[in-house]
């Protein structure tokens, strides 16, 4: 693009102009009910961001030995970190639920000749998939396929 | 009839260093629309009173305003959605003109970069007959305006933008509206600017700016669903790169 | 209107003016004409369709006829007291409900949406509540065919104008033709004048934005002033609506015209509270305000000039139509003493003028 789209788009005011007040966020960005999912859903970034930590510490300890692997299992019997996995657990479902409610709308009318399935159909097929694949990977963990 | 405050944030550039508030009594009739509230301070209170609003049926757009912190079209909120204190600001996220009035340069610059226009690839001869009218002008089925009829009924009131968490922290970001219009035509049958269009989504300000946020379909008077458009814009513009990556000229 | 009004330029047919049917008591707001299109009926507080049990004059047309038939028709229904008593004064029903909700949505959204948005009903399950409102002013800026004014420069188009395509009434979506056909038209008219046009006095030009500047100015803040703009406008409407409503009487289009004269003194004596020179939308109100004072002026006086009724113009006193003594346009001329009333020849082209009968 030869030029920028909006080069004082919404800026604080220029010399020469009308003088103005400053842009505002809204004053009750951080409590207004419509925006609390949305606070929510970025928030549980902040819970990945630890238990990436705590996954690779495990890792580690898997690394070390047996020892190491059983230590750090016997901490994981502490009931903060048993609080922190619910935690986790609570913030994939909430994530999934969010995501699965939008995302059937930001599909693209057409591909080509291809027409996406309804919404309905996209929504339910998300769960169908998330469901098949939890139950896949509970079944290769607890040793029932291999 | 019941006595309500309103509170009306006033600002004067000749004057205040910085917005500020003041209070207003108003007996308010049950029927009464916030933007009736406003209009009786300006008529009957103090006709310093700065703000914009026109059509007051819900389809010019002027007169949007925050309402106990919402972006809201006052001509289309009730003012028994409220109780007996209703704080009443200028849109968020737009430097402030005076009053409740808001800057709209920078939403008009956003706007008018999208193209809100049909393009046509080669306008001329073929166009030409195309125009006449036994062949009807630009023709247009039912099912292809149904693609993007929606994301038409756009009143520009900016309370998308009001509510965006990303407008907010990203002035350039071209924000919901502007992006819907952009998509709206990206999407009609009778446009070939798509390219051009997407190359736009993708610069400055670009559609990807989005964090699906969905706060302005949250908001909007008009249920355009401007997230949906924004979000199908994001595909069609990483096709539309991808294209030009592989296909000589984009595939065209 | 008044802009050119004040220059010196006429304002033509300015007592013709279209009342729609179908407005929400109150606010105003039109319900389309497209909910009778689609099949709505009109009814009174008996429930029964008054344009097809009365005679209006309507005849099979019924809900279809035109807006002025449907106005009057309105009007004699409330005053025969088969109509509904509101907080902003009677009405009739418009009742859609026969159409069902899926007509409704596809065809009519928005005015289901209108309907439940200003007076609380659904069109689907409840007649909406409708009264005649003030829709649209077929006279306005006598032009020629290009737009122009007597005044060499000044162009008018739209609905401000008069070129006359509506003659004493207007059908629906005429106002297009007004904006695209002879908007374009002094669009072009204009250009060509003005490559042709002297460069004009530069020193006048300047003279005259300084005056009209320090109107502005005098305006702006004018905390001496002794009136309000609101209680002005209301009383306005008030007048208006009493004198040149849907019917009309001598006597009281008379009144109108000393009352509007009236309201002309007081309107230049505003009070106006703000004097910023950023966003003053209190001046704008008042410099509309004095503007739409000065026009309704020429409307009064243009309505209780005609003694005849003719197309939107309806007189109680004169019923019928005048081809004798009035097939002509009337013109209203500025003057400082008042409006000055002239007159100018109809081309008639094609068709004459006829009895309406259906």
């Amino acid at each position: 693009m030869s030029r920028p789209a909006h080069p004082h788009a919404m800026a604080p005011h220029k010399p020469g102009r009308t003088r103005t007040a400053p842009p505002q966020m809204p004053s009750t960005w951080w409590s207004a009910p419509r925006i609390r999912n949305y606070l929510l859903f970025d928030a549980t970034g902040i819970v990945y961001y630890l238990i990436s930590f705590l996954a690779i510490g495990m890792i580690q300890a898997l690394g070390r030995g047996p020892e190491a692997w059983n230590a750090v299992m016997a901490r994981m019997q502490h009931p903060a970190y048993i609080a922190f996995h619910v935690l986790c657990f609570v913030s994939v479902v909430f994530v999934a639920i969010r995501f699965f409610s939008l995302f059937p709308k930001a599909q693209p009318k057409a591909i080509g000749p291809l027409k996406p399935p309804p919404g309905n159909v996209i929504h339910a097929a998300l769960y169908v998939v998330w469901f098949a694949i939890t139950a896949g990977m509970t079944a290769l963990l607890a040793g029932w396929i291999f | 009839m019941a006595e309500k405050t309103i509170v009306i944030t006033r600002f004067d550039p000749d004057k205040d260093q910085a917005p500020r508030k003041q209070e207003f009594k108003v007996p308010c009739e049950p029927d009464w629309k916030v933007l009736d509230a406003v209009n009786f301070i300006k008529d009957e209170l103090d006709g310093s009173v700065s703000h914009r609003w026109s059509c007051r049926m819900a389809v010019c757009g002027s007169c949007g305003m925050m309402v106990n912190g919402e972006p809201k079209l006052t001509c289309k909120t009730s003012i028994n959605d409220y109780g007996d204190r209703i704080d009443i600001e200028p849109l968020a996220n737009f430097p402030v003109v005076r009053d409740l009035v808001v800057e709209l340069d920078g939403f008009m610059h956003k706007f008018e970069s999208v193209k809100p226009w049909i393009v046509r690839a080669k306008e001329k001869a073929a166009d030409q007959a195309a125009l006449h009218p036994s062949k009807g002008t630009y023709s247009q089925s039912a099912e292809e305006l149904a693609t993007f009829k929606q994301f038409s009924m756009c009143i520009n009131c900016m309370l998308c933008y009001a509510a965006c968490p990303v407008v907010a922290n990203e002035p350039e970001f071209l924000g919901p509206a502007a992006i819907a219009l952009g998509h709206r035509y990206n999407m009609d049958s009778r446009d070939e600017g798509n390219a051009e269009r997407n190359a736009i989504f993708r610069g400055e300000g670009t559609v990807f700016s989005c964090s699906y946020a969905n706060e302005c379909s949250e908001v909007c008077p008009k249920n355009v669903d401007p997230a949906a458009a924004v979000n199908q814009a994001k595909f069609e513009a990483v096709i539309d790169w991808a294209k030009n990556l592989v296909l000589p000229r984009g595939g065209a | 209107m008044a802009l050119a009004y004040r220059a010196g330029v006429p304002l033509k047919d300015m007592e013709f003016v279209q009342y729609h049917p179908t407005g929400l008591p109150g606010t105003g707001i039109l319900i389309t004409e497209a909910t009778r299109g689609e099949g709505g009926y009109l009814r009174n507080n008996k429930g029964e369709r008054f344009l097809v049990d009365y005679d209006y004059g309507v005849g099979k047309k019924a809900e279809l006829g035109p807006r002025d038939m449907i106005s009057r028709a309105i009007v004699q229904e409330i005053e025969a007291g088969r109509g509904f008593s509101g907080a902003y004064g009677a009405y009739v029903h418009l009742d859609l409900t026969h159409l069902g909700a899926d007509v409704i949505n596809f065809k009519l959204p928005f005015v289901r949406e209108l309907a439940k948005t200003y007076v609380g009903v659904d069109p689907v399950t409840t007649p909406i509540p409708i009264r005649p409102v003030v829709h649209y002013m077929m006279g306005g800026v006598d032009t020629d065919i290009h737009g122009a004014t007597i005044l060499p420069g000044l162009y008018a188009a739209g609905e401000t104008a008069c070129v006359s395509i509506n003659g004493a009434n207007r059908l629906g979506s005429n106002s297009l033709t007004e904006c695209l056909v002879f908007g374009a038209a002094a669009a072009r008219h204009a250009m060509t004048y003005s490559k042709g046009a002297a460069a004009g006095d530069e020193r006048a030009v300047i003279a005259q934005c300084e005056e009209e500047a320090g109107r502005v100015a005098n305006l702006r803040g004018r905390k001496k002033g002794g009136e309000k703009i609101s209680a002005i406008r209301r009383e306005l409407n008030n007048v208006m609506e009493a004198s040149c409503g849907v019917y009309r009487e001598q006597g009281s289009m008379q009144a109108g015209v000393i009352a509007t004269a009236q309201l002309r003194g007081r309107v230049a004596d505003l009070r106006l509270e703000d004097e910023s020179k950023v966003f003053n939308t209190e001046v704008i109100t008042a410099l509309e305000l004095q503007n739409m004072v000065e026009v309704a002026e020429t409307l009064a006086v243009s309505a209780a000039h005609r003694k005849e009724s003719r197309g939107a113009h309806t007189c109680k006193d004169f019923k019928t139509r005048d081809d004798q003594n009035y097939l002509y346009h009337t013109m209203v001329h500025h003057d400082p003493a008042g409006p000055r009333l002239g007159k100018k020849d109809v081309v008639l082209g094609k068709w004459v003028p006829e009895e309406r009968k259906y």
